[in-house]
């Protein structure tokens, strides 16, 4: 286990315009933690994540990924998304390419793996997310739940360290939820670190190490999941909680 | 402002004003021949329908200049009458820019949600009141950009009638070149006028659908 | 009324001269489509960058070059700049693929927008530089859906071709006048090169819809008229 944490978040704001998104945000994630976000809508979990990778940028604060600062001049971000994975909650495969070529190219054009290399990878995953069987199929043939299970293999295609989910199963029909959660459990079994921005409790009391609340941009709770479930600190999060459980 | 406009600006604004009368008239007649032609199509009229589609059609695959053409040689020569320049290019812009906004009346029409057609025939109204009241009104909001865009084509076009002999703005600004040859002076100069004119009516447009335009 | 006597024999006796016309609007139109084309995309993909000065720029060059009517793009080539001694020729060319590449940069801009902003990200996420995102992901589908605009666009351009005749450009429009002063035929004459206009531009619209994927976008699109 190394000493570097994977994902280092230090007092993080964000501003759109004149309004504040992210208050003050500071958070850790270690080797192999799966960490779920939660909160209500607006709260900023998904602008959190995607300053992460370097999709949007942030205006004070820190984030490191395994120690290289996400936001300075001089960071190779192409290089530092390579190695985190990220799942997206509209799945936004490529429409215009089969199910196989997305998996394949950014293995072929930022890995820079031959073409039967990657390939064959992708065939790998494409089985390990039970899909190996729609490989020539394209985007459009395939159903949401389908179509999530593709785009976390292409996130996996690139063996990276860790993967983010923004809400990876908000978009899809109820009975389509399962076989994506199937996938993500795995995963976190095998031992890979995740953020995952979910409103599924079940799957972050069965599987998270952690779960964060988030409310108006600021992190309200951080705790071990049994202790958020059972003890939340502040009233906010009991308050959310109690909505969310029931159902 | 170079010499040689101002010692021929009264002729040029002469040609000046010839270029907007020319667009007002040919945006009236067009106007109006572009909507009852896009009705005609929309409402599926059995032959009126057809012979429209026939005249859009041919319109639209047909050079502007070659419409001015036809309007001043060859349908005079044709039914054997006798015509100005300046009334041949008139109807040939209002018969060019009607095909083209009929087109776009047409797609207008046709853009209001037929759940909103079914919902107002349900309520009793008969088809031409659903037209009138419904989908008219909504349809003409919508069209706004894509017409405007055609008004602005057209004050770019009627440069097109100089050829054939009317002297607006362009022909004034050849005529003029033809007696004291000063290109690049004269020609800026109307590039600018053209710019400024075509920008205004676009930036018109903008302005009114800014405001009317239906937002669904 | 009518006492016109039709006689399509000299158009017939002409064709000739119609054929050379005919190579000639078809020759300028290409030269023309393949600069406007390059123009446009380097233009369009400026007005959807990030940064804000290849927008503006982007946004003047289109302004600029559209609100000027083609006759006076002409004219200037052939006038302004006749100290360059262009053949007529070349000042068509030039005039058209200025004039229309403004309109294939809208049409690109336009159509860059309209992929969806997920994908962009997507492609990033997976530590494509902007360049490969835009190469891979953003071009292609943008190809498709700007496909039914450009064949309008394609067409459009065969048309204005025919202002080149005021240049001296012997393409169909200059022929149609020459055979008009030797035959007298002036209505055969000038339908029968709109039909081949309207044959030429049908011709160029089914090549363009030719793109995959290209018509399935035909049946939601509005044609960018220029």
């Amino acid at each position: 286990m190394s000493d570097v944490p994977t994902i280092e978040v230090r007092d993080l704001h964000k501003k759109y315009g004149k309004t504040p998104v992210l208050r003050g945000c500071s958070m850790t994630v270690r080797r192999g933690e799966v960490v779920v976000v939660c909160g209500p809508s607006g709260s900023g979990k998904s602008t959190l994540i995607k300053c992460i990778n370097g999709l949007e940028p942030y205006h004070s604060g820190s984030i490191k990924v395994e120690g290289v600062e996400v936001g300075a001049k001089s960071t190779d971000l192409p290089r530092l998304r390579a190695r985190i994975g990220m799942v997206f909650q509209h799945f936004e495969l490529y429409p215009h390419m089969s199910v196989l070529d997305n998996v394949a190219l950014a293995q072929i054009y930022v890995l820079r793996r031959r073409r039967p290399d990657a390939y064959e990878r992708a065939h790998q995953l494409l089985a390990r997310v039970g899909l190996q069987d729609k490989s020539n199929a394209m985007p459009v043939d395939l159903s949401g739940g389908q179509q999530q299970r593709v785009a976390i293999a292409r996130a996996l295609a690139l063996d990276p360290q860790a993967m983010l989910f923004d809400e990876p199963t908000s978009a899809l029909d109820p009975e389509m939820i399962h076989e994506v959660l199937q996938v993500m459990d795995e995963l976190a079994a095998d031992g890979m670190t995740m953020v995952v921005v979910s409103h599924e409790m079940g799957f972050a009391r069965r599987v998270a190490d952690r779960v964060v609340f988030m409310d108006a941009g600021e992190i309200v709770e951080d705790a071990a999941t049994e202790v958020f479930f059972s003890n939340p600190r502040t009233p906010r999060a009991a308050e959310f909680l109690s909505k969310i459980l029931p159902h | 402002m170079p010499d040689v406009i101002l010692q021929n600006l009264p002729f040029l604004l002469h040609g000046l004003w010839t270029t907007i009368d020319l667009s007002l008239w040919t945006i009236l007649g067009g106007t109006l021949l572009g909507a009852a032609l896009g009705t005609i199509r929309f409402v599926r009229a059995p032959v009126l329908g057809t012979l429209s589609m026939l005249f859009i059609e041919f319109i639209r695959g047909t050079p502007l200049l070659v419409v001015l053409l036809i309007t001043y040689f060859a349908l005079p020569a044709l039914l054997g009458y006798r015509t100005t320049a300046y009334k041949a290019a008139l109807l040939g812009f209002v018969l060019f820019i009607g095909a083209y906004l009929a087109e776009d009346f047409r797609s207008g029409l046709r853009s209001v949600r037929p759940s909103l057609i079914q919902a107002a025939l349900a309520t009793g109204l008969n088809r031409w009141q659903v037209l009138r009241l419904i989908v008219a009104p909504q349809a003409m909001r919508s069209v706004i950009p894509s017409v405007f865009n055609q008004y602005v084509r057209l004050l770019k076009f009627t440069s097109v009638a100089s050829i054939i002999g009317v002297t607006e703005l362009t022909g004034a600004a050849l005529l003029v070149n033809a007696r004291q040859f000063h290109p690049i002076a004269i020609l800026t100069t109307i590039a600018i006028t053209y710019l400024v004119l075509c920008y205004g009516l676009s930036l018109v447009g903008r302005a009114l659908y800014a405001h009317f335009g239906v937002k669904t | 009324m009518m006492t016109y006597q039709f006689d399509w024999g000299p158009i017939w006796d002409a064709r000739g001269l119609i054929a050379q016309g005919l190579l000639m609007t078809i020759a300028v139109s290409a030269v023309s489509l393949a600069i406007s084309i390059v123009i446009g995309l380097v233009v369009g993909s400026g007005g959807a960058s990030n940064s804000r000065a290849a927008r503006t720029v982007s946004a003047l060059f289109v302004e600029t070059m559209r609100n000027v009517p083609l006759l006076i793009h002409m004219y200037v080539w052939y006038m302004a700049f006749a100290f360059l001694r262009l053949p007529a020729f070349t000042c068509a060319v030039l005039g058209l693929s200025l004039y229309s590449g403004a309109y294939v940069a809208e049409v690109v801009r336009a159509g860059i927008g309209a992929v969806r902003r997920g994908q962009m990200q997507a492609a990033l996420a997976t530590g494509l530089t902007r360049l490969q995102a835009m190469r891979l992901v953003v071009y292609p589908q943008a190809l498709r859906i700007i496909a039914p605009s450009l064949a309008s666009l394609f067409s459009q351009l065969i048309k204005d071709s025919s202002l080149a005749s005021v240049i001296a450009v012997s393409e169909l429009t200059y022929a149609a006048g020459a055979i008009e002063g030797q035959t007298f035929r002036t209505f055969e004459v000038y339908i029968a090169i709109s039909i081949l206009y309207l044959i030429l531009v049908t011709a160029a619209s089914q090549i363009v819809m030719l793109v995959p994927g290209a018509r399935n976008e035909a049946a939601s699109a509005s044609f960018a008229d220029a």
